[in-house]
């Protein structure tokens, strides 16, 4: 909206105010709509919504809330906030005029006969500690699915609040979310980077120890994390500093670099122009500056060239965040793998298509004279050192993020034949079925279209591998069983297992045998059941995804990494999540942990039956499997009364 | 002033309407309202006269209600929706002790008896019947469409069906074949069946006092049920005088002395007028709010004013404009009804929100995304509301919009 039209939506709502204002008490509510509606108008803008908080003191005597459960603001309660900004319908738009009438009573501008400033203050602190995703709009499923207007004016509220007040009070609860959010070693870091920002204004504040120490040791590891680059003021000062400092200061510097990286998995800009001195100067310090275990050491020695050369196109102070990945790549061996090497040295100079080349690069990339190839470099090496950091954004495209996942972890040749396609030509063919489908004959994938808050691998693939996907389940429509058994290893790869099921069977949209699915993924895949076969590749399954109720919100693809014990002995499944944000809450006590239980890096995990009462379909060995009859009736009754009262209530259950 | 008040009397509106009772408090004369016990609560919170009744069937106990009423001082009822129409007749005939009023009134309850009167008064009417049953209206449609030589195979002409005493469009369906038939509800019995008028559909909103007309205004459909404009268009307004006339016509046939009249009318390209049906009470598709936005003047009150016997002839004359000539704007409004069955967003085209016609809309998403099934011509889900200065543009937009896909 431009200037003039957040003034007209002013005017029109100072009018409809008005009207409210000069109506009888019974006569409130015929004109409370059109107060709501000129506010929705003018709440669409981050603009729009200060000018409609300095209403707020007149809300409650013009009687904006009269009649309605929002009348009396002593009678609030946080708790219900989250709730009512995310209906659909007019309440969202009253609990939002209800927040800045709060807000109004906080700084003393409208005195509330049942509500002290300073209660109001707290009641909205309470509401941004309880709805800390609209402050930091979150890529889960969650928030993909339920989108909508009212969500973002929702988000441009906290985003006001959060100005308004002191983030004081909830500054320990963002500091759990960012270690929460970092501990799962995401490739994309916009959005914790974006929090840490928003939470660095907290240091000012009066907050407790372990949250400042804890918040100042993030706003280091993504803003001067050493004692020098502490010194400096900018990178070029940094610069000049590194040419004129001591072996042992230099030595000092990278040391400390390698610790705030792998203590966060966060890199900060002045990391690069510290591998990028090294690079030219001092190769020695490379080892130490990326935090190289004995593996990542060696092939940083044998590959010395190419690693100079990735180093020299592809780091910068703006792709800083690639060093996380570099190392990991490195320390992965994958460098071992001769095919690999020119794959790589490729992606240097490949022309690239100039549809790719427009999505590759950013505003930001273009005003430092950053080229397509260093991006698509860059980006490589992160999915390659960090295979279950790649996630799918705000796209309902887990099975491409997936299918990215698990090329980076057992297939990088192909991933790399992909990529280079891709970028080449702006276009890729599997063969399904001995017929070869191109994704640019194709109109259409999952995703209408592709949100391009991505990875730039993801950010290249998506489109395609979305659209071949989705060909190919359409080829399978009338199978009568779930494509994804054909689709699948046509899809991923070769060595998803051909035994698949399904607990819903497609015909009539009935759970079917729930008993014989348990059963079987036990027999399949519990080291107490399946007579000892490992899972040796990761296992592409479908789940349900539940809110905190346990209320269906959607289908997805994760893939289970592995089964293990955990620290106090329990079998728990561990599993990658495409939505790089594992620990949500699915409700009936399910909460997948992303450390504490053995994880590993980008790892979520959950006990084995929870697991078990969240999925619908998986891939499994028929050649490795135990004894079905074995498993207890018990285990089976409790992850079917789980599923029946969750997911399972919007299903017909067939006997 | 006390003089005054207790000269006047007090009003009794029957039915529960804020905008009639915020219509009502403004126009600083004493009323009360009559209306279903769930709203005591809230009238005695906001200080409003108030006595709870049940408006079902007129019965042995309606004499209760007058001698109530009597009690508190009420000299006039002012009927506010259909249902209240009769009891309105009753009240208004032992407050004025002339119990003719009450059977008037009840001509304007039920259609086949309208149709009937209007008939006998020489008015152009459609070919009608009353139904009692399916095979009524199977007969009806077959007879009807014999008498235009429809051969076996033809389309068949649709009829309308009507449950005799609602109001307004409720259960009003149209009826092409057979199929159609089995559709009609066993509550919707008895119903008028009559035949299909063609022509531009319009209604009139006539306020009556002393059996002359104080006001006419000519409502535009653009489409029956979907939208509606006020004043009506230069096109439709040069027939003035003959609706005028066709009005005091119907005036006189039904004695209509005080109120307000809703009749509605089809009128063929060479200005002949057919009559639809007339109602006594307030009109649907939120033709008082138009009136007021496009003459200024509070609509429900001209109700009231028109309703009292006791009103002057200055009163009168001050209250109400010149019908067209004073109208600011053509006022017009488009209901909307979601086509589809599960409502994901609200979709409100910044096109349209930008347009200069464009005044105001109350769509929300409703709290239940799932959609109620639609009967007869069924319950808008929201209204948009137009106002301009050309009428040929109103009618595009009206139309422009009709197709559009408010709720998505």
């Amino acid at each position: 909206m431009t200037d003039t039209a957040v003034q007209a939506a002013e005017s029109k709502f100072e009018q409809a105010l008005q009207t409210l204002e000069q109506a009888k008490p019974f006569a409130k509510s015929l004109y409370q709509t059109e107060v709501f509606q000129r506010a929705i108008d003018l709440a669409h803008t981050d603009e729009g919504l200060d000018l409609l908080k300095t209403h707020a003191a007149r809300f409650d005597a013009a009687g904006v809330f009269s009649g309605g459960p929002w009348e009396d603001a002593s009678k609030l309660q946080p708790g219900f906030v989250g709730g009512s900004l995310k209906l659909k319908g007019v309440n969202s738009v009253v609990e939002l005029m209800s927040e800045l009438r709060m807000l109004a009573i906080a700084r003393g501008e409208y005195e509330h006969p049942g509500v002290t400033a300073d209660e109001a203050r707290t009641f909205l602190n309470e509401v941004m500690a309880l709805n800390l995703n609209f402050l930091f709009p979150a890529e889960t499923e969650e928030a993909r699915i339920e989108s909508g207007e009212h969500l973002e004016r929702a988000n441009r509220l906290f985003r006001l609040l959060s100005r308004e007040l002191s983030l004081k009070a909830i500054s320990r609860k963002i500091v759990e979310e960012i270690d929460r959010l970092t501990t799962q070693r995401p490739i994309m870091v916009g959005r914790i980077v974006n929090m840490i920002r928003t939470a660095e204004k907290m240091l000012e504040e009066d907050i407790d120890a372990d949250t400042r120490s804890s918040l100042e040791h993030y706003v280091k590891a993504t803003g001067t994390p050493t004692p020098f680059s502490e010194r400096h003021s900018d990178l070029r000062d940094y610069g000049r500093f590194l040419r004129e400092a001591s072996e042992e200061e230099l030595l000092q510097e990278a040391e400390a670099f390698a610790r705030m990286m792998h203590s966060t998995g966060l890199v900060s800009a002045y990391h690069a122009t510290f591998i990028r001195h090294a690079n030219r100067k001092n190769h020695d310090l490379i080892a130490a500056a990326l935090g190289l275990d004995d593996i990542g050491r060696a092939f940083l020695d044998t590959q010395h060239e190419l690693v100079r050369d990735m180093i020299q196109v592809a780091v910068t102070p703006e792709t800083c965040q690639i060093l996380y990945g570099f190392a990991g790549m490195l320390n992965r061996g994958l460098l071992s793998q001769d095919a690999l090497l020119p794959s790589l040295r490729r992606l240097f100079e490949i022309d690239i298509h100039p549809d790719v080349h427009k999505i590759l690069l950013s505003e930001e990339h273009k005003r430092s004279g950053i080229g397509p190839n260093a991006v698509l470099l860059g980006g490589t090496i992160s999915v390659l050192g960090q295979p279950l950091g790649v996630g799918q954004g705000l796209n309902p495209t887990c099975q491409s993020a997936r299918a990215i996942s698990l090329w980076s972890q057992h297939a990088q040749n192909q991933l790399l034949e992909y990529i280079v396609r891709a970028a080449r030509d702006n276009d890729i063919d599997i063969t399904f079925e001995g017929e070869v489908i191109f994704s640019s004959q194709l109109e259409g994938g999952v995703a209408e279209e592709i949100h391009q808050e991505l990875d730039p691998v993801s950010k290249v693939l998506v489109p395609h591998l979305d659209k071949i996907y989705n060909e190919m389940m359409k080829r399978t429509l009338l199978r009568l069983e779930d494509g994804h058994k054909w689709v699948n290893p046509a899809f991923y790869g070769e060595w998803i297992q051909r035994g698949f099921i399904n607990l819903v069977d497609p015909l009539t949209g009935a759970v079917v045998n729930f008993s014989a699915f348990v059963k079987l993924f036990y027999a399949t895949h519990h080291p107490d059941y399946n007579n000892g076969y490992e899972l040796i590749y990761p296992n592409p399954v479908g789940i349900y995804i539940t809110n905190v109720s346990g209320e269906l919100l959607g289908l997805h693809a994760v893939s289970i990494q592995r089964v293990a014990k955990d620290e106090s002995g329990e079998w728990r499944i561990y599993f990658y999540n495409p939505n790089n944000d594992s620990g949500q809450n699915w409700g009936q006590g399910i909460e997948p942990s992303v450390k504490g239980h053995g994880e590993f890096e980008g790892e979520a995990s959950l006990p084995f039956a929870q697991f078990v009462a969240r999925m619908y379909a998986f891939h499994y060995n028929p050649y490795e499997q135990g004894d079905t009859y074995m498993v207890e009736t018990e285990i089976v009754e409790e992850i079917e009364k789980m599923a029946r009262e969750s997911w399972g209530v919007g299903y017909t259950w067939a006997l | 002033m006390e003089d005054s008040i207790l000269n006047q009397g007090i009003t009794a509106l029957l039915g529960w309407s804020l905008p009639v009772i915020e219509a009502a408090d403004r126009m600083d004369r004493p009323f009360l309202v009559v209306g279903p016990p769930e709203f005591q609560e809230f009238a005695d919170r906001n200080e409003i006269a108030f006595v709870a009744w049940q408006f079902e069937r007129l019965n042995e106990q309606s004499g209760e209600l007058a001698e109530l009423l009597e009690q508190k001082g009420v000299k006039l009822a002012v009927p506010i929706y259909e249902e209240t129409v009769e009891w309105a007749g009753a009240l208004n005939a032992r407050f004025q002790k002339d119990p003719r009023i009450f059977n008037r009134s009840l001509l304007l309850r039920d259609k086949g008896l309208m149709k009937r009167r209007a008939q006998m008064a020489g008015i152009k009417v459609g070919v009608f019947e009353e139904a009692y049953n399916r095979d009524d209206v199977h007969r009806f449609l077959k007879r009807v469409n014999e008498a235009l030589i429809k051969l076996d195979g033809d389309i068949n002409d649709p009829v309308h069906v009507k449950p005799l005493s609602k109001a307004g469009t409720v259960g009003h369906r149209l009826i092409r074949e057979a199929g159609d038939i089995d559709l009609i509800p066993d509550e919707d019995f008895p119903c008028l069946i009559e035949s299909h008028l063609d022509g531009q559909e319009f209604s009139c909103e006539v306020f009556v006092h002393n059996g002359k007309i104080r006001f006419l205004n000519i409502t535009e459909y653009v489409h029956l049920g979907h939208s509606n404009f006020v004043p009506a268009s230069p096109e439709l307004e040069t027939w003035r005088p003959q609706i005028h006339a066709a009005i005091e016509k119907l005036i006189s046939a039904f004695e209509i002395k005080y109120g307000i009249i809703h009749p509605e009318y089809f009128i063929s390209p060479d200005g002949t007028l057919n009559f639809g049906e007339v109602a006594a009470r307030i009109p649907g598709g939120h033709i008082f709010d138009l009136i007021g936005k496009a003459y200024g003047f509070n609509a429900y009150q001209a109700q009231i004013l028109c309703s009292d016997p006791d009103t002057t002839e200055e009163e009168l004359k001050a209250f109400f404009p010149k019908e067209v000539e004073d109208a600011k704007g053509y006022a017009g409004s488009l209901m909307v009804y979601p086509r589809v069955r599960l409502i994901q967003r609200l979709n409100v085209p910044t096109e349209l929100k930008n347009d200069p016609y464009f005044d105001r809309h109350d769509m929300f998403i409703p709290a239940t995304s799932k959609v109620a099934e639609r009967v007869g011509f069924g319950n808008h889900y929201g209204t948009v509301f137009f106002y301009g200065d050309n009428s040929a543009r109103m009618k595009e937009l009206l139309l422009q919009y009709e197709d559009y896909d408010f709720y998505i």
